[in-house]
């Protein structure tokens, strides 16, 4: 048997005469060794996932924008600059509206759908969920290109606005209904039943009972397939026309000229702006669960 | 409300509907149903047709005549593999592969801290993987083109300190910062996947088996790792799938010397409009793609994916 420490085997068990100590004092230090490494490995990988970033956001405070060294003191004129560029503002309203419409768009479908998926048992049910949550599988160049050609070549549709919409609308469908789902396998039909029975009709029903209790997934469901919208860039590369805003490919023409000043802050302002939402989503709601699909367990605790 | 107001009628033929089966089953999977009959499977449908079809480089008129000169024109070259299609998809799966293992090898320890660990540090944990894991794709590749480079903040600070007179090349942009990139860029994915599938773990089955005499390294192998397959292998095709197609990082911290399969349909996409090479050569990536989806699905469901 091999353990990580030359913990005793059971070999040890039979020859001393009292072998628990030994085995026990063993036990407890290979226990907190492991508990210690552990927290190190964690805390080392957190530090992978901080640290450019966090270099990112001092960079865009200091005077010199690329390194750190030699350090030439601190200033807010990348942040003015940004602030000021028209171009960044107009992109910025642009992806709003792609990813505002485009997730709205995605979370009635996702609704519909899960409801189909969850409440009645259909030929093809199986195949139906798949193909809903595929789009999320299929790599971004792929489905840009092929909607680039389909739209392009076959239906005569020049890239603009509406093929991103469109393009992202089907994009963020995957993610409305994995969560929207989960919420309802855990939802209590007896409530439904009952409204049903007090006279109210469907309609009534999904407005004043059932609404009201899955509001939250769905919100989550519309937050999650907003941010997939808004932070695409190779969909929206194919999708979008010369005259379609994008923050994203705006952001991309800035980094392939390593125009480092503005885009410090930009992406800065943009981890702070998730910071804040993160923060207040997480004290609002199961965040986590709608994350890692764990809703049911939680909300059970 | 009045009898015969409009609207009050059309509310009535809507409940009328909602009431049967075949109304309800038809509003509830209909719309989905239509988008993605017409946004991805249609596409999907035409680009196959594509790859098998000669597109005029001038009029990018198709000619609807089948040929497999597209697919020909992937390995057009001798010897067959020196074609810049064969460099980038081999490169693409083994960068993938790398990106993969090592995902999964940072994001177990974490996930089981994690699923071990309640309270304040779970939340401070989760709240500092979920605010990378939320923030732009772009951003965080972004970043990293900061740290890589000769006069990057990773060589500039070593020369800087005195550790090295020159800018180290394992720190200049290529392969090994892609592979950073990438791992960055997944990792939460593989960690939340593995989470879930660890969360939903009886952690008194490990306490009974180490009770009965087994190692760690036994109950890891014998019951951790069977336990949480189905969030191995969907960790692992959350990781593989993207990374494989993946654009912005390999051309960011690849700066023009790596060229992944992303990079190359894009520049026959956008630069030339070539789309009988694309559509061939986004065939490879699709076919792998759904083998490794058949071989995935063998051991969890498409449920399990998604965590739900």
């Amino acid at each position: 048997m091999a353990t990580e420490t030359g913990e005793p085997t059971e070999a040890g068990e039979t020859e001393a005469d009292y072998p628990g100590a030994d085995r026990l004092f063993d036990h407890r230090r290979v226990e907190r060794l492991l508990r210690g490494s552990l927290y190190a490995v964690a805390g080392l990988l957190l530090a992978f996932l901080w640290v450019p970033l966090g270099i990112m956001i001092v960079l865009s405070f200091a005077q010199n924008p690329v390194t750190l060294f030699p350090f030439e003191g601190l200033t807010l004129a990348n942040y003015r600059l940004a602030l000021a560029s028209e171009s960044m503002r107009q992109s910025l309203v642009g992806s709003f509206t792609i990813a505002s419409v485009a997730a709205s768009i995605a979370t009635v479908l996702g609704v519909l759908a899960s409801f189909a998926l969850t409440r009645y048992r259909f030929t093809f049910r199986e195949l139906y969920r798949t193909f809903g949550i595929i789009p999320m599988v299929v790599p971004g160049i792929i489905l840009g290109v092929a909607l680039r050609i389909y739209f392009q070549s076959l239906l005569d549709v020049l890239p603009g606005f509406t093929t991103v919409v469109l393009a992202h609308s089907l994009y963020g469908l995957p993610f409305v209904i994995l969560i929207v789902t989960a919420r309802l396998y855990t939802f209590d039909e007896s409530l439904e039943e009952a409204a049903r029975d007090l006279g109210a009709d469907p309609i009534t029903t999904f407005r004043d009972v059932t609404f009201p209790v899955i509001a939250p997934a769905i919100g989550a469901g519309f937050l999650f397939a907003w941010i997939r919208s808004f932070e695409d860039y190779i969909r929206a590369l194919f999708l979008a026309g010369p005259n379609t805003d994008v923050l994203t490919i705006w952001m991309f023409s800035r980094i392939k000229q390593l125009d480092a000043p503005e885009l410090n802050a930009v992406s800065s302002l943009i981890v702070f702006g998730v910071a804040v939402a993160l923060a207040v989503a997480m004290n609002y709601g199961n965040v986590t669960g709608y994350v890692a699909g764990t809703v049911a367990e939680d909300e059970e605790r | 409300m009045a009898v015969g107001d409009p609207e009050e009628t059309n509310r009535a033929a809507a409940v009328r509907l909602l009431s049967t089966r075949y109304g309800a089953l038809g509003i509830t999977t209909g719309p989905a149903l239509l988008w993605i009959a017409a946004l991805l499977l249609a596409p999907l449908t035409f680009m196959v047709v594509v790859s098998f079809l000669e597109v005029s480089p001038i009029s990018y008129e198709i000619v609807y005549e089948p040929t497999l000169a597209n697919y020909e024109g992937l390995f057009d070259s001798t010897p067959w593999w020196d074609t810049p299609f064969f460099t980038a998809i081999w490169l693409s799966y083994g960068i993938a592969t790398v990106t993969t293992l090592l995902c999964l090898t940072l994001a177990f320890p974490l996930a089981y801290l994690l699923a071990r660990r309640g309270g304040r540090t779970f939340k401070i944990i989760i709240f500092l993987v979920l605010l990378p894991f939320f923030t732009m794709y772009l951003v965080r590749a972004y970043s990293w083109v900061l740290m890589f480079g000769p006069g990057g903040v990773i060589n500039s600070t070593l020369m800087s300190v005195g550790l090295t007179d020159g800018p180290i090349e394992l720190f200049n942009y290529g392969v090994p910062a892609i592979v950073v990139g990438l791992t960055h860029a997944y990792f939460p994915y593989m960690l939340l996947t593995l989470y879930a599938s660890l969360d939903g773990l009886d952690f008194s089955l490990i306490e009974a088996a180490r009770d009965l005499g087994a190692s760690r390294v036994d109950v890891v192998r014998d019951h951790v790792v069977p336990l949480t397959l189905p969030g191995i292998i969907g960790g692992s095709l959350f990781v593989f799938v993207p990374s494989v197609g993946a654009f912005i990082t390999p051309r960011f911290l690849g700066q023009g010397k790596i060229q992944m399969i992303g990079m190359l349909i894009e520049s026959r996409v956008v630069g030339t409009y070539s789309i009988g090479y694309a559509s061939a050569a986004s065939m490879f990536v699709l076919v792998s793609i759904i083998g490794a989806m058949i071989v995935a699905f063998r051991y969890v469901t498409i449920e399990d994916l998604g965590g739900g």
